[in-house]
C-alpha cells in the first residue's frame, strides 16, 4: 500500500512561491467547488490544495514539490462532458485547475493547432469562427461549451468528425509532458528541437498511446498539437428510423464499410431510442409513454448521419447513396427504416457545435450518469438491448445513446443512467448495476472507456492481467510514487478494490 | 420556495457542466463583429473577476450542495465567497436544467446567516440602517426627508395608485424620482406616495437577510394593501415586489405591479402615446437585470409550472420570456431620431452592470471592474449614450466611467474607446424629457 502524506502548511507555501499567493487555495469553500459527482463518475475525494498554474514551468516545480512530499496530483481544466477530473481516493493530495494555461496557437499551413490545456470548446470555436472559418477546431461533438480540448483529446474522446477519423487521441500530432521527477519531454516529430508537430511518430518509437485515455496519472500533459480538418460550408443532418437495434446499427455499417467516399462525408454518425427524448424533461412533467413521442414523430430507434461537403453536388451524392443503401437495406432485411423528415429547426440544431445536449438529463430526476463501452460496431445491438434491459430490472429508464467511430469499425455504446440523487442507497444500486453489466460484457470481450476506478478499472485488469503488469511497470517508470492521479486505472490496486491484485504474488 | 432545503432537489440538477459561465452557451454561431464579440463568451462578473471555480456559479451550485449534505460547515470565509456574485441570473437563463441558480445563492446567503454567521461588515450596516426606525433605508439618511423631493399629492389614501419610491430615489437619485412623477403625471395617472414606506429590503434578501426582509416585506404589505396599482421606477423595488414577495409571503400580490416603463410601453403599443420630441444621438441600451432578466425568467418559470408537458411547454415558456425582453426596446423604437445600436450581449445574455447582489457595497473593485468591461462592450457600438433603466446600473456605470477618466488624467491615454467618453442616461428621465 502507497502511503501519502498530506499537504501541509509548508508544501502550501512552497506553492505560494510557485504560483503566488493569489493562486493558491486551501480554502475549503472553494475546495468544495470543484466537486463533482455524476455524468463522467461518482467518485470524487476532496482536494487539500487548489493552484492554478500559468504555465510548464509552474506545473514543473508543482510537480517536484508534490513528488518531493509524496502529495497526490490531479489536474483538471474544463473536465470532459462536466466530470472534473477529481482525486479519486484519499487524501485528495493537489488539485491542480489548469484553466489559466489557455493559450492556442494555429497553423493551417500543417493543419495543426497547439492547445494548453485550458483552451476550452466555447472560447476556440468563437476564435476560429473569425480567424479561420474555412477550418475547424477540433472539439468535442456533444460536450458543452467549459469542456476543453486537451480534456477531450487526451481521453480518447469524440471530435466533430470522429464517425471519419475515429476518436479525438487519433488526431493527436504531439504531446508536450511532465513527469513529477520534474523532467519535460515531446513526443512525435516535436521531439526535435526547433521541428513541428508534424508526424505523430517522430523520432519514434512513440510513447504517447500511454499518456491517452491514462486520465492524468503517467505524467501531466501541458500542451498538445491536434489535427485541424476543413470546416467545410455544406453540412446536413439525415436520420432514418427502425423498429430495433439491429435495424439502425446495420445500414450504418452498411455505409461505414465502404471507408472512403460517402463514407468518409459522413463524419458523425449517432443514434439512440426514444427514452433519450423522454429523460431530457423533468419525470413529473413529461409523457411517460411511448404512444406520446410516436404520434409526435419520434421513431423508438433511429440513427443520424451528418454529412459533410465541399460542394452541393458533394452533399446531394452522398445524400442519395446514403438513401438507397437504407432502401436496399429495407428490401432485403424485410422492413421499415423510414427517413425523418426534419424540419430546418432540428438540422440546425443537431449540427450546432459546441452544444448542450449532454446536460439536460439531470432534469429527468436530478442525477445522471453516462457510462460508456466501446465494442465492434456489429456487436453493439446485442451489448444495447442487454444493457436496457438491464436498465430497466433495475428500475432506471433505458435511455441509450449510440455512435460510430472510425467508419463504424466500433461502436461507443452509453446508458445514460437517469436517478434520483436523494433517493437513500442510489448509489450502492448504481454500482451494483455497474458491476453486474461489466462482468457480462467484459466475458462478451467489450471494453470500457474511461473506466470507474472502482468497479470497471479492477474488473478489466483482473482479466487482462499481463497488460496490468506492464502497465504498472510503465507508470512506474514514469511516476514512481504513485502521485498522478491515485486510484485511477486501479493503480495502486489497493486503494480501489479488496479483490487479488493481477499481481499478487510478485 | 423560500428555503435552500426546499431547493435541494433543483440544486442537485447541476452536473457541473459549467455552460453557466457563458452568455450564448447554446449559442455557438452566434454573430458578432469581431473575435471578442462572436459566439459564446465568458459572462459570469464572479468568476470572470476573481478566476477560481468557487466565484461561477458551477462551483457554487457544488458549495450548495456539500452544505446541505452537511460536508461544508457555514464560515465567515464561505460566506465572502458566496456573496461575491451580483445574482445577475446570466446563469440561470443559460442553464438548460433550469436550475434556479438565483433562489439558491440567496437562500444559500441567508442559510449560512441562519446558522450564526454575522453578515459581511457593509452588508450588516445596510441591514441595520433599515431597521432603525428613523431611517428605514440603507443609505443612513433621515426617515423625514423621504418624500422631500417630492411636491405632489402624499399619503392620500383614498388614490388608486401608488408610486413606490424606493430608497435610491428618495435619497440619492432624486432626478429620477422626479421625472417618474413627471412621467406619470404627463401620461394621466393620479398617484400618491407613502412617507411611511420602508426600504423594499431588496439589498437585504439578495445579501441573506431574511428576517429583516421579512418585516420589511409585511410592513409595505400591509402599508400599500388597498391599492389597485403600484407603480416603479427603481429596477429593484420591482423585481422585489412582483417576483420577491409572492415567493416569500407565500401569498399573491393584493395589488398589481407595474414598472413605469411598462405603462409607457402598454400606452405605445396601443396607440396612446406618441412621442414627437426626436433625440439624434447615438444609444445602446444596457438591460438591468432585476427588470429584464429576472422577470423574463419568473415568466417562464410561472408557465412551466403550470405545464404537465414541459417537452411541448418550453418554448411557449420561451418565447413569453423572450417577448418581455423585447419590451423596452419597443419603447425605445418608439423615440424618433435614435440611431439604435445594440451591444452584443442583450436580454437574458445581457452582461451585468457589477453592482447587484450586494455587490456594489461589499466588493466594490468587482463592481467596477465588471462595469467597465459592460461600458467597453457598449463603446464597441460607436454609442454616444449609454441607456439604462435601474439607478445601481446608472451609478455602476457613471463610477466606471469616472474610474475611465481618472486613468485618463492619470495616464494620458485616449480611453474614449473603452468608454470614457460615454454618457449614462436614465431612460426615464429621457422620456420625461421627450414628452410633452
Amino acid at each position: 500500500m502507497v502511503e501519502y502524506n498530506k499537504v501541509t502548511d509548508e508544501v502550501v507555501k512552497k506553492l505560494v512561491a510557485i504560483c503566488g499567493e493569489k493562486y493558491v487555495t486551501d480554502s475549503e469553500p472553494l475546495r468544495y467547488s470543484y466537486m463533482a459527482r455524476g455524468i463522467m463518475g461518482l467518485e470524487a475525494v476532496l482536494p487539500e490544495v487548489v493552484i492554478r498554474p500559468a504555465n510548464t514551468e509552474e506545473v514543473r516545480k508543482i510537480l517536484m514539490v508534490a513528488n518531493d512530499n509524496l502529495s497526490p496530483v490531479t489536474p483538471a481544466a474544463g473536465g470532459l462532458s462536466g466530470g472534473f477530473a477529481l482525486p479519486a481516493i484519499e487524501p485528495g493530495g493537489i488539485l491542480m485547475d489548469m484553466t489559466r494555461m489557455n493559450k492556442m496557437e494555429v497553423d493551417t499551413e500543417n493543419r495543426v493547432m497547439i492547445v494548453e490545456p485550458g483552451v476550452r470548446c466555447g472560447d476556440a470555436w468563437r476564435i476560429f469562427k473569425k480567424k479561420w472559418p474555412e477550418w475547424a477546431p477540433p472539439i468535442p461533438d456533444g460536450a458543452p461549451p467549459g469542456a476543453t480540448i486537451l480534456g477531450d483529446a487526451i481521453e480518447r474522446g469524440f471530435s466533430l468528425v470522429t464517425g471519419r477519423y475515429g476518436p479525438q487521441a487519433d488526431m493527436i500530432m504531439g504531446l508536450e509532458i511532465v513527469l513529477p521527477s520534474g523532467e519535460m519531454f515531446r513526443t512525435g516529430s516535436w521531439a526535435l528541437d526547433g521541428a513541428k508537430a508534424f508526424y505523430r511518430w517522430g523520432v519514434g518509437p512513440n510513447p504517447d498511446g500511454l499518456f491517452l485515455g491514462s486520465q492524468g496519472s503517467m505524467g501531466i500533459i501541458t500542451k498538445a498539437a491536434v489535427k485541424i480538418v476543413p470546416h467545410p460550408h455544406f453540412k446536413t443532418i439525415v436520420a432514418y428510423g427502425g423498429d430495433s437495434w439491429e435495424h439502425i446499427i446495420e445500414p450504418a455499417w452498411a455505409i461505414g464499410k465502404y471507408e472512403m467516399g460517402i463514407s468518409d462525408n459522413t463524419v458523425m454518425v449517432q443514434g439512440g431510442n426514444w427514452p433519450l427524448v423522454m429523460t431530457r424533461w423533468p419525470k413529473s412533467n413529461v409523457p411517460l409513454d411511448y404512444k406520446f413521442y410516436e404520434k409526435i414523430g419520434i421513431d423508438e430507434y433511429w440513427m443520424n448521419s451528418e454529412v459533410w461537403a465541399h460542394s452541393q453536388e458533394e452533399l446531394d451524392f452522398t445524400l442519395k447513396r446514403i438513401d438507397e443503401i437504407y432502401k436496399d437495406y429495407e428490401v432485403k432485411k424485410k422492413t421499415v427504416c423510414k427517413q425523418q423528415q426534419l424540419h430546418p429547426k432540428q438540422i440546425a440544431s443537431r449540427l450546432k457545435k459546441p452544444n448542450l445536449i449532454a446536460v439536460p438529463y439531470g432534469l429527468y430526476e436530478a442525477g445522471f450518469l453516462f457510462i460508456t463501452w466501446y465494442c465492434p460496431w456489429l456487436e453493439s445491438s446485442k451489448m444495447m438491448e442487454e444493457y436496457c434491459a438491464a436498465m430497466e430490472n433495475y428500475g432506471f429508464p433505458p435511455t441509450m445513446w449510440v455512435a460510430s467511430i472510425d467508419h463504424a469499425r466500433q461502436a461507443i455504446v452509453m446508458p445514460i443512467l437517469c436517478f434520483d440523487s436523494s433517493k437513500p442507497g442510489i448509489y450502492d444500486k448504481i454500482r451494483e448495476f455497474n458491476i453486474e453489466t461489466t462482468k457480462s460484457f467484459l466475458k462478451q470481450g467489450w471494453i470500457n472507456y474511461r473506466p470507474d476506478p472502482f468497479v470497471h478499472a479492477p474488473l478489466t485488469f483482473s482479466k487482462s492481467k499481463d497488460y496490468y503488469r506492464m502497465l504498472v511497470k510503465f507508470r512506474k517508470v514514469l511516476d514512481p510514487n504513485l502521485i498522478l492521479h491515485p486510484g485511477r486505472l486501479a493503480i495502486p490496486w489497493a486503494s480501489v478494490t479488496d479483490s487479488p491484485s493481477p499481481l499478487e504474488g510478485e | 420556495m423560500t428555503s435552500l432545503e426546499e431547493l435541494r432537489k433543483i440544486n442537485a440538477r447541476c452536473i457541473h457542466c459549467r455552460a453557466c459561465q457563458y452568455a450564448y452557451s447554446n449559442e455557438p454561431d452566434r454573430e458578432g463583429a469581431d473575435e471578442e464579440y462572436t459566439g459564446m463568451m465568458l459572462s459570469c462578473p464572479g468568476g470572470n473577476f476573481y478566476g477560481w471555480e468557487g466565484y461561477f456559479n458551477s462551483g457554487r451550485m457544488w458549495m450548495a450542495r456539500a452544505f446541505l449534505e452537511g460536508d461544508l460547515k457555514p464560515s465567515q470565509e464561505m460566506l465572502e465567497v458566496v456573496e461575491a456574485c451580483t445574482t445577475c441570473g446570466l446563469c440561470a437563463e443559460q442553464c438548460t436544467n433550469y436550475i434556479d441558480t438565483v433562489d439558491i445563492i440567496e437562500e444559500l446567503r441567508a442559510a449560512i446567516i441562519e446558522s450564526g454567521v454575522e453578515p459581511l461588515k457593509r452588508h450588516k450596516m445596510i441591514g441595520d440602517r433599515v431597521l432603525e426606525e428613523d431611517k428605514r433605508n440603507p443609505y443612513n439618511d433621515p426617515r423625514s426627508d423621504r418624500t422631500a423631493w417630492h411636491d405632489g399629492s402624499v399619503d392620500d389614501k383614498n388614490m388608486k395608485v401608488a408610486y413606490y419610491v424606493g430608497c435610491t430615489g428618495a435619497y440619492r437619485q432624486q432626478g429620477v424620482a422626479k421625472h417618474t412623477a413627471s412621467i406619470l403625471k404627463k401620461l394621466g395617472v393620479d398617484y400618491t406616495v407613502l412617507t411611511e414606506e420602508v426600504c423594499c429590503g431588496s439589498p437585504i434578501l439578495r445579501t441573506g437577510q431574511k428576517d429583516i426582509f421579512k418585516k420589511v416585506m409585511n410592513e409595505n404589505l400591509e402599508m400599500f394593501k388597498d391599492f389597485d396599482l403600484l407603480v416603479f421606477s427603481c429596477a429593484g423595488c420591482f423585481r422585489t415586489f412582483k417576483v420577491d414577495y409572492p415567493k416569500q409571503s407565500g401569498k399573491p400580490l393584493p395589488f398589481k405591479v407595474a414598472h413605469t416603463l411598462d405603462i409607457a410601453y402598454d400606452l405605445i403599443t396601443e396607440g396612446k402615446l406618441k412621442i414627437e420630441k426626436p433625440y439624434n444621438k447615438k444609444v445602446t441600451w444596457h438591460d438591468p437585470c432585476h427588470t429584464i432578466r429576472h422577470i423574463g425568467l419568473a415568466i417562464e418559470k410561472e408557465i412551466l409550472e403550470k405545464s404537465d408537458n414541459w417537452l411541448l411547454d418550453s418554448r411557449k415558456a420561451a418565447k413569453a420570456k423572450e417577448a418581455w425582453y423585447e419590451r423596452p426596446r419597443e419603447v425605445i423604437r418608439a423615440i424618433p431620431g435614435m440611431d439604435f445600436r445594440e451591444m452584443y450581449r442583450i436580454k437574458g445574455n445581457s452582461f451585468c452592470c457589477g453592482a447587484g447582489g450586494g455587490v456594489k457595497t461589499q466588493f466594490p473593485d468587482m463592481a467596477n471592474d465588471t462595469a467597465r468591461e459592460r461600458i467597453k462592450e457598449a463603446a464597441a457600438t460607436g454609442a454616444e449614450v449609454l441607456l439604462t433603466s435601474c439607478p445601481f446600473c446608472i451609478t455602476n456605470f457613471n463610477d466606471a466611467v469616472k474610474s475611465l477618466k481618472k486613468e485618463e488624467e492619470e495616464t494620458g491615454k485616449d480611453l474614449s474607446a473603452v468608454g470614457s467618453k460615454l454618457e449614462i442616461v436614465e431612460l426615464l428621465e429621457l422620456m420625461d424629457q421627450l414628452l410633452d
